[in-house]
């Protein structure tokens, strides 16, 4: 039996002397950037990989997913998901975008496939599982950014999806049931001298998708027959803004949007107008009243000029609870690899604004969603790319199979630990049951308002 | 009997020979400006002088109005002259009034003038008794549409029920023994020349807003209040986003102003007032455009979550003059300004309750000009009394003239032959019935 100093010893050499196949893959990913739920490409290279290592998976989960199953040596014992991302964002004028569809990663999912199978290779290849106890699932999800919003709807009309991330639509298929914890590992740009952060949270969010019918008419010669869709929109848009001087500070609320479409020809009375929103917050109450305030300034936007105006609002992302115990060792291991100093500990009211579907997750099951360095540019721009894979790619494969051995070594008893230690919000099912509470369409008329 | 040509000729003469008299009644009123409903030394002015001319009247009609009669030798229809009391309020205009800014900035007094001098030469040319039918006078109130605020006190206090002169005097009756109405008022646009015949006006509705959000302190806790003042700023837009619809035929206008817009800028406004006129060619404009603010007002409140009281408070019709007794007015003009100086506008855009008179019988309301500067501004001063007062006066006279003498053949034709939009019974109900005040809450449940 090696000493659990050792298992690393070994995963983390195994890591490094594979290092090149890492980062191929990685840049692979790079370069072939694919929307959510379109990772097509992104999924054959993980299959590919899956393969190579003799890792028996299953794939086209929630469309894109592709889950393998690697049984330790060891007995029987908890199941660990090392996440790792597929899809990119849409970024027309990103360097590496796609030329056809614009699909770009400006946000650094390909770093974490490429350190799943980094973590997968330096657990598997190095012959270190055979001493741990329970099962690994290296796990690459689909559409973990909420973009797209209308052609997402349009899978779910057409009974693709009935969520629209992809870790909300893997928890509904049931692709987490047989996990029991759950960790990831993100990139980023705004780090300083630091090389990983632990901790904060995540704001939850709704998705919006809010269509304003009016009237057609030839703008020069009968608007008097037009109603303007897309000044009920701009209307409504103002009336946002003048509500932000009501959101608290604490409450981080983040109102934001676009417009899908905008009207279809300058000399004709838009009478189709269509946008996409997003109401973020920090608690679910803020988040209920933010929402309905949104809600209302859309409904005012259609009186002030007698459109309609249907609101369908979609449900989002929870705000993200780390489990402190997981998070910890992931913690230990960084400190351990990169050195104290280099690692930043933030409290766990740090909100970065953003949200993720790693927060839905963390409602049903201890997770970890810490964050790594080796990005530059500013996230979900053009500018921003993987500078240091060394530290975006290889570490955090690193510390997430030494994070695996500390769960999982011994009889797993860190594990059985950390699972002892944790108290989910809520089940599986009282999830589900939540997030179609809040998939809601509001029809309203503004010509009998 | 002598021939109208001869009784006008005397009438004229008459008028010539006290233009200073004449002038200098309008000059006084000048330099005595006083807005709607609060014409005391205007009305007191008109009363003395009509008194002393020994013509009966009454005083004190719609508050500060007066009417007075000159009977002809035989029945007859009756012919109303009306001159308008009120002034404006512009604190800049030279002739202002320091302590209320009341100044004559639309040449009402030079009405007065001519309303007066019209009687002098009826009345001491001796023709009345070749008439036939009687001339009324009317000096009316409260024409300009403004100081909507006192105004309804006023109506609340039950002083007046309607806000403007004429409605007034309608709903008073003191215009029910009246047959034609006519009266003429002052332009400084050159281009209309001496006098000026014009087609319509714009109808108006009148509204009182109050956005009522929550105050709170606008550093410690926005979060708490409700933006009266965002409800009315988005409002605004929505009625701006609206304009396109507004059809060019329809002369639509509406021009709000924010008359609170809050109390500290440190705290959110919670009582935000705003007024408006909505103007349009026809009835069915006003009211459709009318319907379109109503919900622009609303989203404005909804967008913020808080109330909004609308008010809505009958205003002018538009104008619809008799051709036929223009006709007549136009004539005379013509033989008084020469041909070459009697101009033809269509439709304006601003609005007079003239119209409102021009709804239940034959009414004219003509320009006439000696006036410089913009309507309404403070460089509108009358320059040309001999015209804006004397030959005004003139065309009236012998207007009232044409339509009375010959046993009133004439005005009882244009009397006889006008077809009234409206009688006043259904006027009166359909001010009334514009008339509503409702309250729209979208405050969080």
């Amino acid at each position: 039996m090696s000493s659990i100093e050792e298992l690393k010893r070994e995963a983390c050499a195994t890591i490094e002397a594979g290092k090149q196949e890492i980062l191929q893959v990685a840049r692979e990913v790079l370069e072939n950037p694919e929307t959510g739920f379109n990772e097509r490409r992104t999924a054959t290279v993980v299959t590919r990989q899956f393969q190579q290592m003799g890792i028996p998976y299953r794939g086209k989960l929630a469309m894109t997913g592709i889950k393998g199953r690697i049984e330790c040596g060891g007995g029987p014992g908890p199941t660990i998901g090392i996440l790792g991302e597929l899809d990119s964002l849409l970024v027309f004028d990103h360097p590496l975008a796609d030329p056809d569809t614009g699909a770009a990663h400006a946000c650094g999912h390909h770093a974490q496939i490429g350190m799943m199978l980094g973590a997968t290779m330096g657990l598997l290849s190095s012959g270190v599982l055979k001493e741990l106890s329970g099962t690994v699932v290296p796990f690459a999800v689909p559409a973990e950014e909420f973009v797209e919003v209308e052609r997402r709807l349009a899978l779910r009309a057409n009974g693709h999806v009935e969520f629209l991330g992809g870790k909300q639509e893997l928890i509904r298929l049931g692709e987490f049931d047989d996990i029991d914890m759950a960790m990831m590992c993100h990139t980023a740009s705004d780090m300083g001298a630091r090389r990983f952060t632990v901790g904060g949270t995540s704001n939850g969010h709704m998705v919006k998708f809010v269509e304003y019918t009016g009237k057609g008419a030839h703008a020069g010669s009968a608007p008097h027959l037009g109603i303007n869709a897309l000044n009920a929109a701009n209307i409504a848009m103002a009336a946002i803004h003048a509500n932000r001087e009501t959101f608290r500070e604490q409450e981080t609320a983040r109102v934001h949007g676009m417009i899908n479409r905008g009207g279809e020809v300058v000399s004709a009375v838009p009478s189709d107008v269509r946008l996409e929103w997003r109401v973020r917050s920090s608690t679910p109450e803020a988040l209920v009243r933010n929402n309905a305030r949104v809600d209302r300034c859309f409904k005012a936007g259609a009186l002030a000029v007698g459109a309609k105006v249907r609101i369908t609002t979609i449900p989002g992302y929870f705000p993200l609870r780390h489990d402190p115990a997981l998070q910890d060792l992931f913690r230990s291991n960084a400190e351990e690899l990169v050195g104290r100093d280099k690692v930043l500990i933030m409290s766990t009211d740090r909100n970065r604004g953003g949200s993720t579907d790693m927060g839905d997750l963390s409602q049903i099951m201890p997770v970890c969603h810490p964050w790594t360095s080796g990005a530059a540019g500013a996230g979900h721009s053009k500018d921003y790319l993987i500078r240091d894979y060394d530290q975006a790619v290889i570490n955090p494969a690193k510390i997430m199979a030494m994070v695996v051995i500390d769960l999982l070594a011994e009889g797993a008893q860190g594990a059985r630990k950390v699972l002892a230690g944790s108290r989910p919000n809520m089940t599986k099912d009282q999830y589900v049951s939540f997030q179609r509470q809040r998939a809601t369409v509001l029809d309203y008329d503004g010509a009998e308002g | 009997m002598p021939s109208v040509q001869e009784l006008k000729a005397k009438v004229l003469g008459e008028i010539e020979s006290r233009a200073d008299e004449i002038v200098g009644i309008s000059r006084k009123i000048l330099e005595n400006p006083e807005p709607g409903f609060r014409e005391v030394k205007t009305s007191a002015l008109v009363a003395a002088t009509l008194k002393e001319l020994g013509v009966p009247i009454r005083e004190n009609l719609a508050l500060t109005g007066i009417r007075g009669e000159l009977g002809g030798g035989g029945n007859g229809p009756s012919v109303a002259v009306v001159g308008e009391l009120d002034s404006l309020i512009v604190r800049e205009h030279p002739h202002a009034d320091p302590q209320t800014g009341a100044a004559h900035a639309c040449g009402h007094h030079a009405q007065i003038g001519m309303m007066l001098g019209a009687t002098m030469g009826l009345l001491a040319s001796g023709v009345l008794p070749s008439l036939s039918g009687r001339v009324v006078l009317i000096a009316v109130p409260a024409e300009e549409y403004i100081e909507i605020e006192y105004r309804d006190e006023l109506r609340r206090q039950g002083k007046i029920e309607f806000l403007g002169g004429k409605p007034e005097f309608i709903r008073l009756g003191h215009l029910d023994d009246v047959d034609i109405a006519m009266m003429c008022h002052t332009t400084s646009n050159p281009e209309e020349g001496q006098i000026c015949m014009s087609g319509t006006n714009n109808g108006i509705v009148a509204k009182r807003i109050q956005f009522l959000g929550r105050g709170a302190h606008a550093g410690g806790a926005p979060h708490l209040g409700i933006n009266a003042l965002n409800a009315a700023s988005l409002a605004l837009m929505a009625i701006h986003a609206n304009r396109e619809t507004f059809r060019d035929e329809d002369t639509i206008r509406v021009h709000p102003i924010i008359t609170k817009g809050g109390e500290a800028v440190s705290a959110v406004p919670a009582d935000v007032r705003m007024e408006t006129f909505v103007r349009g060619n026809t009835l069915e404009a006003v009211m459709g455009a009318n319907r379109k603010v109503d919900r622009a007002l609303k989203a404005g409140a909804m967008a913020v979550g808080g109330k909004v009281n609308i008010q809505t408070i009958p205003g002018y019709l538009p104008l619809r003059q008799d051709k036929s007794l223009a006709g007549v007015f136009r004539a005379n003009a013509a033989s008084i300004v020469g041909e070459a100086n009697v101009g033809q506008v269509e439709h304006r855009t601003g609005s007079t309750d003239m119209g409102d008179v021009s709804h239940l019988m034959p009414a004219i309301h003509p320009y006439v000009g000696g006036a410089t500067g913009l309507g309404h501004g403070a460089d509108y001063v009358v320059q040309d009394y001999s015209i804006a007062v004397i030959a005004a006066a003139k065309a009236l006279a012998s207007t009232v003239v044409d339509l009375l003498a010959d046993g009133a053949a004439l005005g009882g034709k244009i009397a006889s032959q006008h077809k009234a939009a409206m009688t006043t019974s259904e006027y009166l109900s359909f001010m009334r019935s514009l008339a509503k005040e409702e309250l729209f809450d979208f405050t969080e449940a």
